[in-house]
């Protein structure tokens, strides 16, 4: 499955936004925060897990998604919440704490919902994948066309929840694409040292449904086997699990000094920044012309300013309404 | 305390000491080993098990891969078979996805094999928040852990305390939860409390499970807390000394076993009591401490039991959510004047 | 004699400031050589500064408040 023309320019600027936005919340996270490091201080408080190198996985997926597709994600949600949609000025505001965030402060980073795109996201390891299963099942009832993704981490397969809702879901047959963003680090453990297999799409075998694992970073490749599995799903023909070889160019938090990492790794990967990849090829087809990608790109820039602008601007909630909201 | 005189005092963090407590244990107890998430090439996430690796190696400092449910089961198993695992669950907000290995397993074993099969392991947890992790990784917790029969709960407030604490849980022939504060642990990332840093022993010591410790002594009120809300008390204490008010602060430092003795002693002298918990109000530490009080010490108590907790809600993340819900000084000593029927 | 207890120069790459997290000993203490005194933080990185001689602290530059590897933060009297 190729992207045509209007998907590979949707990819590339979708890319180039999840990357601008990342960058601006860095330097926001950092405001604060120096020379002493004190994690509760500045505009954004608390942990802040980014993206940035993992946007192929999400612009390759989403790529085949509608609004009323469900997706559930991680503590690393960015990219993937911008590929679905979310509405970037209400997710930088909650990030930032504000009255006008999608929760009105209550979620931040590590909780951000736009039930208008069905997307969700949390910080418990595998507590996503449950959901996508249940969400897909009643699709599939009501016979919907609808299908449901729970992106997760490589170490995520090491955790009960994925070996239960990969086997529900194929008992059911639901409609559901389990995407595991293979980063091969969790936190300061390596992949090899904490999962049996070298491969994890070898344990899709285990749970009755095809499994790809998809290497090189390269949103094109992700987007022709993302949307085969989500073609199979559609078509009534039950669950897939893709792995996707990517790679964060950041720590794990914000903050984390990386020991773990052997020298020149992640400058390594710096290297072959997927964006630029992504940008020379266009380039070189023609899909994007080179006069109008300046302007492709300070649109991006543009756009994350507006919604950072906004997000400091914006009002913190009373106190009050933190007791707002427990229950419906 | 058996500490060499004239020793030079020196200080620890919680973070250190809790580390020192382990080597210390690990080296002349083959049987002890420390399994969890990032605690060997990282030394923990909270700095609580810096250079176990490097001297003792992975086949005793075991980083384990994201499987709770896994490797605190298998640390029972290993504790049945005569090993001393010291696991740790990096947040405890993350015990939804193992609580069966902690409750139905290792807080039973003991139980259900009349005495054969005791499980002496420690389980070290970190808690509390008030820096803007949300409600997935802030939460306190000690009424659930408390709550369930078969544990050992303890919770220190200090570097001296968390060294012995430390040692006298790996040596419980017992499963004990180990609740360390992240605001407390002395990792600059997480802010410092100057008083959860101070002077540890070289040498081994040990700080027995059940016993408070009086961190402030004082008759005109009791002021019990844990972890945090302990340097809390004590800065309300300051406050109220300013007015003339001499607070008891008990710093509990084992919620399993409790040391009612202690809090009663306090509450039958002072005849007034506020309880400071930062986990959730209800249904926890705050409602046992006013009940033991209002059950056993009723006929001394001179005004009603205060509780200053955090709400029954979610951790909020925003910090104009969140930080006017913390117990702080101010809560605790407006607290304690409304014992007093002052303002 | 006091003796100067400086950041070391090698401490940590890169011309960034660090800051002292915490004072493990108040000003007056007395220290015995070889042990911590105080944890420093360089932006995201832990490292520790340990006694050079025994002695009694003075404590020359507070937590939170910016140094250059190399400058004296304490001395031991």
């Amino acid at each position: 499955m190729t992207p045509s023309q209007e998907q590979l320019r949707w990819m590339y600027r979708t890319m180039l936004l999840s990357r601008r936005f990342e960058e601006a919340i860095a330097a926001a996270y950092f405001e604060g925060k120096q020379p002493a490091f004190n994690m509760a201080n500045g505009p954004i408080p608390g942990e802040m897990h980014l993206s940035n190198g993992q946007e192929p996985c999400a612009v390759g997926v989403c790529a085949h998604l509608e609004a009323g597709d469900f997706v559930t994600a991680t503590h690393r949600p960015h990219h993937i919440a911008i590929a679905k949609g979310v509405n970037l000025k209400a997710m930088a505001a909650e990030i930032f704490g504000k009255r006008t965030g999608l929760s009105g402060g209550r979620g931040g980073h590590m909780h951000l919902f736009d039930a208008q795109v069905n997307f969700s996201c949390a910080g418990i390891i595998g507590e996503g994948m449950g959901p996508a299963v249940g969400a897909a099942a009643a699709f599939r009832q009501r016979g919907e066309n609808r299908v449901a993704v729970s992106f997760i981490g490589e170490g995520a397969a090491n955790q009960g929840a994925f070996h239960e809702a990969l086997n529900l879901a194929a008992v059911w047959q639901a409609p559901v694409v389990f995407v595991i963003e293979d980063n091969a680090w969790g936190i300061s453990v390596a992949k090899r040292d904490s999962t049996a297999v070298a491969d994890n799409a070898l344990r899709a075998a285990a749970y009755g449904m095809p499994g790809h694992r998809v290497t090189g970073n390269d949103p094109l490749r992700v987007f022709a086997v993302a949307g085969e599995a989500i073609a199979r799903a559609r078509a009534g023909e039950g669950p897939s699990l893709i792995e996707i070889e990517t790679y964060r160019l950041e720590g794990h938090f914000m903050g984390d000094a990386e020991g773990y990492r052997a020298e020149g790794e992640v400058a390594g990967l710096k290297a072959k920044d997927p964006i630029a990849v992504l940008r020379q090829q266009l380039l070189e087809s023609g899909t994007v012309d080179a006069t109008a990608d300046p302007r492709i790109q300070a649109e991006a820039q543009s756009t994350v300013d507006e919604a950072i602008a906004a997000a400091r601007a914006a009002p913190f909630p009373a106190a009050q309404e933190a007791y707002e909201q427990v229950y419906a | 305390m058996n500490v060499p005189l004239n020793r030079t005092k020196r200080n620890l963090t919680i973070a250190k000491a809790m580390a020192e407590a382990i080597a210390g244990e690990m080296r002349h107890d083959p049987a002890v080993l420390v399994l969890g998430e990032d605690i060997g090439k990282l030394g923990g996430v909270f700095g609580n098990t810096r250079g176990l690796y490097e001297e003792f190696g992975a086949a005793r400092v075991k980083d384990t891969p994201i499987s709770e449910t896994a490797f605190i089961g298998a640390a029972v198993g290993m504790a049945c078979v005569g090993m001393k695992p010291v696991v740790e669950l990096m947040f405890v907000d993350f015990f939804g996805v193992c609580m069966d290995a902690i409750y139905n397993l290792a807080a039973k074993n003991c139980y259900f094999s009349g005495g054969q099969s005791p499980v002496p392991m420690v389980l070290m947890t970190s808690v509390g928040g008030g820096y803007g992790d949300a409600g997935q990784h802030s939460q306190c917790l000690y009424g659930t852990f408390a709550h369930l029969p078969g544990l050992k709960v303890v919770v220190p407030s200090n570097a001296y305390d968390a060294k012995g604490l430390m040692l006298s849980a790996i040596r419980d022939p017992n499963p004990v939860v180990y609740m360390f504060h992240k605001a407390l642990q002395g990792m600059g990332w997480l802010g410092t409390v100057k008083g959860a840093i101070n002077d540890v022993p070289e040498d081994e010591y040990l700080v027995p499970i059940g016993k408070a410790a009086i961190a402030r002594a004082g008759r005109d009120v009791t002021l019990v807390g844990l972890g945090a809300t302990v340097h809390h008390a004590l800065d309300a204490a300051a406050e109220l000394a300013k007015e003339n008010v001499e607070a008891e602060v008990i710093d509990l430092r084992s919620l399993v076993p409790l040391d009612r003795e202690t809090v009663l002693a306090s509450v039958r002298k002072t005849g007034r009591l506020v309880v400071a918990d930062d986990d959730y109000q209800s249904f926890g530490v705050s409602g046992e401490i006013i009940a033991l009080a209002s059950e056993a010490a009723f006929p001394q108590l001179k005004a009603a039991p205060r509780r200053v907790a955090f709400p029954d809600i979610p951790i909020p993340f925003s910090p104009a959510l969140e930080r006017p819900l913390l117990p702080d000084a101010a809560k605790i000593a407006a607290a304690a004047r409304a014992t007093l029927g002052t303002k | 004699m006091a003796t100067a207890v400086a950041v070391p120069q090698d401490l940590w790459e890169e011309d960034m400031p660090g800051i002292i997290s915490a004072w493990l000993f108040e000003d007056g203490d007395a220290v015995r050589q070889g042990d911590l005194i105080a944890e420093l933080m360089v932006e995201k990185t832990a490292y520790e500064l340990t006694a050079p001689e025994a002695g009694r602290l003075k404590i020359l530059v507070q937590p939170e408040v910016p140094f250059q590897r190399g400058d004296v933060v304490a001395q031991i009297e």
